[in-house]
């Protein structure tokens, strides 16, 4: 064994620079850029104070809709009660629930802490919920937050501040895992959520790229999102309605200091069965609905959405696919040597994971990094096998099969419509 | 007729002085006990031994009560007392009192009773004689006092004149009480006075002009008129009244007379020490009873508590007076409805109606949304309406198939005033009576119940007083267990032939209405379980503990009741220890002698 190992290090030392390249070209192509572009976007944004001022709002609404929620909601009602700036208006709705979520609602309505609550007897979609929480809510600035968060006490003082701007339409809230010690798969998702969410959605900031104003926290202009016509059917109606509101000329950021916590899948069955249809649904946004993003010839298509599109077909369509590429490029030319190239990628891999890590924990004090700093080990290969072979099923799935359009996340008349 | 006046007579301040009164009576015993007892309440008291003297002594001198005897040597009472009103002497008119052991006699007098204001009935109950002639005193008084003012106002009597002609009933040969002729609010005529004695011969209470329950509580205050069934000829108080006449015709006769027989008989039924009291809570009691009949409840909307029984007592007062029986265990409770309660008038009779949960306004319009599954919008059907098409506000296409393209996933409840929006509605309450408004969950609630006579209920009827006293200290063996039965036998048997002594103990549990009350028979009924268990413990094993209905029993083999009634609270509290109620447990210790 120590044979082989220090066989190999003298292989891998003796290397010159172009046959490095050619042992190494995924981690070179898809792997440096990546880690490259977040380092230099968070040393800018070190040396940058946040630029948003506090604003006030005249009127502000939280909406929430949730099927099957009823040990979550009350807790979420309550740290929203407990904000800084609390809401002017809570409204909620239970999307065809059949556990006593209707009960539990009309009971917080009763205690005054909810204005109103509507519960329909047939699930009709997350998109559906929320379009009707929408159409009866006043504010100004809507707040759209899902059942199983919970709040930072500034949350909304924060995730208001952007709307100085009139230009502004979406805010991102920040999203920190609440149960990263359930399980490795938590401690795993902490991490990415951390790097991903926390760092790289502020790095988006930077260059106008921030394309997600996600489900669980997020808040709209009113004016946009009505004009807009809300959300869309289907899975993804938080990337879409992102997309449309910038091609309809608004801006989205991300307020790193608006922070919800939730919780993320335990086990790994349910995390994969989430990817998939996380996935399929950009897919199916970027490269169906949204396709004239990517058209030169089309009226909708703008140089900054551009950005974005292309990170999303490097980073994440083509290093999945280039990946099993790799990996049987790297067995058929070298056999039991792959192994040891890929341990030594591994290396590499750790080392710069480290770094982004320490970066964002150092941005994110809340999330508490450091004390995941263990779990980094198993993080690496998670993401970078485990989630890029997810990735690439779910883009199989997508393309040739169309898989969104059977997702139990939306009921199945509406996936008839949508067809 | 003669009429009593029109004067609360419980609000009447005392006389400060001292009133005439003249005493005939043949009987030297009664009227010098008479005399003794009016002098010392402070009356000056003549005595007149026969009729003749009687009359004499009211034509020469002012007086303000008489007492005459019906039954008088020379001249009776009524004589006296016809000749007196017939021929006045210029001498101020007393009231006049008769005092007679034939009240019915004096009733059948061609006479009359019309000529005596009161009749007192004998043997006399000393302190009420007392009592009535202060109160007839007054009431002349003040009869007097008011001739002065306004001489040309007719006089009760004049007005009591004006009867009314004898309705069909009357024809039947019985013998009523009327309203108002003989009763009203507030007065009383001789022949209701006499009903209040509980004369037999009076038949019921016959209602000839409308009346509220409020008025006919009156009933209640005199004694005994609860025991006569009232027959409402105006039908006007519905299951309050015995029967309606107003509805019968000559074919009706038999009803009636059922009626009237069902009470008499049970009347006779009835023992004295409840049909003469004068605690409501025993007169309703002794309704119950000669009516024959539960006290059942109805839905009554002239009553604030939506509730009347089937008795002229108004409803609140029943259930309250009924509680007192239940409490007792005269009466058992049935449960008949719950009823909201106006927080601030404690009515019952509210305006339940939806309303908005925020502005409270009923204007509330239901309104359906739609689900338009293409684009994902979810809004009220008003917005989709564009005639007899219904347009997606959102992408403007048309929704053309019902589960389709679009579907109904529930309703909101829009209110017309301040525009909020509900799943549901929120339920008010707006009093009739105070006009006060209230949420449902700020309206306490009220049970009412029916109510029937249990076993206790009706000895009390039948035997008075004495059956509680009865009840409480000795044993009845027909409410024994069987087994207990058998046991005691034997023992009784060791006992006659080999003096081998026994003591049975009785357990009866004082708390059993309250903890059954707060926490359910069914914790009682554990409690008393794990009460007998430790009992049963605490004993030897040739000791014996046996459930019973109400109570239950240990006998104790080898021991005499004196012996055994030492030990009795230590093992109670040894039973007590870990029973999580105090059952208030009372142990009584019976032998051999008590079963003689």
């Amino acid at each position: 064994m120590w044979h082989l190992t220090s066989e190999s290090l003298a292989f891998l030392t003796s290397q010159s620079g172009v046959s490095l390249f050619t042992l190494f070209w995924f981690v070179i192509l898809f792997e440096f850029p990546r880690y490259t572009l977040g380092f230099i976007a968070t040393l800018t944004l070190a040396v940058r104070s946040n630029k948003w001022k506090p604003y006030s709002v005249d009127r502000l609404s939280v909406v929430i809709a949730g099927h099957n929620e009823e040990d979550t909601i009350e807790r979420c009602v309550l740290s929203l009660h407990e904000q800084s700036r609390p809401p002017d208006e809570i409204i909620a709705v239970s999307d065809g629930s059949t556990d006593r979520m209707p009960e539990k609602l009309r009971e917080l309505e009763e205690r005054g802490l909810i204005d109103e609550a509507h519960c329909t007897q047939m699930r009709g979609g997350k998109s559906a919920g929320v379009n009707l929480a929408v159409g009866r809510a006043t504010g100004d600035i809507i707040v759209n937050v899902d059942c199983d968060c919970t709040f930072d006490r500034n949350a909304l003082k924060y995730i208001i501040e952007p709307f100085a701007d009139p230009q502004m339409a979406g805010v991102a809230g920040n999203i920190i895992v609440r149960n990263p010690k359930a399980s490795l798969v938590t401690a795993c998702q902490a991490i990415e959520y951390m790097i991903s969410i926390s760092q790289g959605k502020q790095a988006a900031n930077l260059t106008d790229q921030m394309s997600c104003v996600s489900g669980a926290f997020g808040a709209f202009r009113s004016g946009a999102l009505e004009r807009v016509g809300g959300l869309d059917s289907g899975g993804g109606e938080d990337l879409d309605v992102t997309l449309r509101l910038r091609e309809a000329g608004w801006k989205a950021v991300f307020a790193p200091d608006a922070i919800c916590y939730t919780d993320v899948p335990v086990t790994l069955m349910a995390l994969t069965r989430q990817r998939f249809r996380w996935e399929r649904d950009a897919v199916r946004l970027r490269y169906r609905k949204h396709r004239a993003l990517l058209n030169p010839f089309s009226r909708r298509f703008d140089v900054i959405e551009l950005l974005h599109e292309l990170d999303f077909i490097v980073f994440n369509v083509l290093a999945a696919i280039a990946f099993p590429i790799y990996l049987t490029w790297l067995f058929v030319t070298y056999a039991d040597f792959a192994l040891v190239i890929l341990l030594a990628a591994q290396v590499g891999m750790w080392t710069l994971d480290l770094f982004t890590f320490l970066l964002a924990a150092w941005m994110t004090p809340k999330a508490n990094g450091l004390a995941l700093m263990p779990y980094l080990l198993a993080y690496s290969p998670f993401y970078g096998f485990l989630m890029r072979m997810v990735r690439v099923v779910a883009y199989v799935q997508e393309w040739v099969f169309r898989a969104s359009y059977r997702d139990p996340y939306v009921p199945k008349k509406v996936h008839l419509a949508r067809k | 007729m003669t009429a009593v006046a029109a004067e609360n007579l419980q609000t009447t301040p005392r006389p400060t002085a001292g009133r005439r009164v003249l005493v005939a009576e043949d009987s030297p015993i009664t009227h010098e006990l008479l005399k003794l007892l009016l002098n010392q309440r402070g009356h000056q008291v003549d005595i007149a031994t026969d009729g003749q003297q009687a009359l004499e002594a009211l034509r020469t001198r002012d007086y303000d009560v008489a007492l005459l005897d019906f039954h008088l040597p020379k001249m009776d009472g009524l004589q006296v007392a016809a000749a007196l009103k017939k021929s006045p002497s210029g001498h101020k008119l007393p009231r006049l009192i008769a005092i007679t052991a034939d009240v019915g006699g004096l009733l059948a007098h061609e006479e009359g009773c019309e000529n005596f204001d009161h009749i007192i009935p004998k043997p006399l109950d000393i302190y009420q004689v007392g009592k009535l002639v202060e109160e007839q005193a007054d009431i002349a008084e003040r009869q007097a006092a008011r001739t002065q003012a306004a001489p040309a106002t007719p006089t009760p009597v004049e007005v009591g004149a004006a009867r009314p002609p004898p309705s069909y009933f009357e024809e039947l040969g019985y013998h009523f009480i009327a309203w108002p002729d003989d009763l009203d609010a507030n007065r009383i005529s001789a022949r209701g006075m006499q009903a209040t004695l509980g004369d037999p011969r009076f038949d019921g209470i016959l209602i000839r002009e409308p009346v509220s329950a409020d008025e006919l509580v009156t009933i209640w205050h005199r004694k005994a008129l609860f025991a006569l069934p009232v027959i409402d000829l105006t039908g006007t108080l519905g299951t309050k009244a015995d029967l309606d006449g107003s509805k019968l015709s000559t074919h009706d006769a038999e009803q009636v007379k059922q009626l009237i027989c069902r009470f008499q008989d049970q009347r006779a039924r009835l023992h004295r020490d409840i049909l003469f009291s004068e605690n409501l809570v025993e007169k309703l009691l002794g309704r119950v009873f000669v009516s024959d009949r539960p006290l059942t409840a109805a839905l009554n909307p002239e009553s604030k508590s939506l509730v009347s029984y089937n008795t002229t007592l108004s409803g609140h007062l029943v259930a309250r007076e009924a509680e007192t029986l239940c409490a007792q265990g005269l009466l058992r409770q049935e449960f008949f409805d719950r009823f909201y309660l106006c927080p601030r008038c404690d009515s019952a009779r509210m305006h339940v109606r939806e309303e908005c949960s925020k502005c409270r306004s009923a204007d509330l319009v239901e309104e359906s949304y739609l689900h338009h599954f293409k684009c994902a919008y979810q809004g009220p059907e008003s917005q989709f309406r564009h005639g007899d098409q219904l347009i997606c506000p959102k992408c403007r296409r048309e929704l053309t198939h019902f589960g389709f393209d679009y579907d109904r996933p529930g309703s909101m409840i829009v209110c017309q005033a301040c525009g909020h929006a509900a799943s549901d509605p929120a339920i008010g309450f707006v009093c009739l009576d105070c006009d006060t408004h209230s949420d449902s969950d700020a309206c306490p609630t009220s049970d009412a119940y029916s109510f029937q006579l249990t076993d206790d209920g009706l000895g009390f009827a039948e035997f008075g007083n004495a059956f509680l006293g009865q009840a409480h200290d000795v044993l009845r063996f027909a409410d024994l267990p069987v087994e207990l039965i058998v046991a005691l036998n034997t023992a009784a048997k060791r006992y006659n032939e080999e003096k081998v002594p026994f003591t049975l103990v009785n357990i009866s549990y004082e708390k059993e209405r309250e903890i059954t009350a707060e926490h359910g028979a069914r914790e009682f009924a554990q409690a008393r379980d794990l009460f007998i268990d430790n009992l049963r413990a605490a004993l030897q094993k040739t000791d014996m503990v046996v459930k019973g209905q109400s109570y239950d029993y240990a006998l104790l083999r080898d021991i005499a009741p004196q012996q055994a009634k030492e030990g009795l609270g230590k093992l109670r509290d040894a039973a007590q220890a870990t029973v999580r109620f105090d059952l208030g447990a009372k142990l009584k210790a019976f032998g051999p002698e008590d079963f003689s």
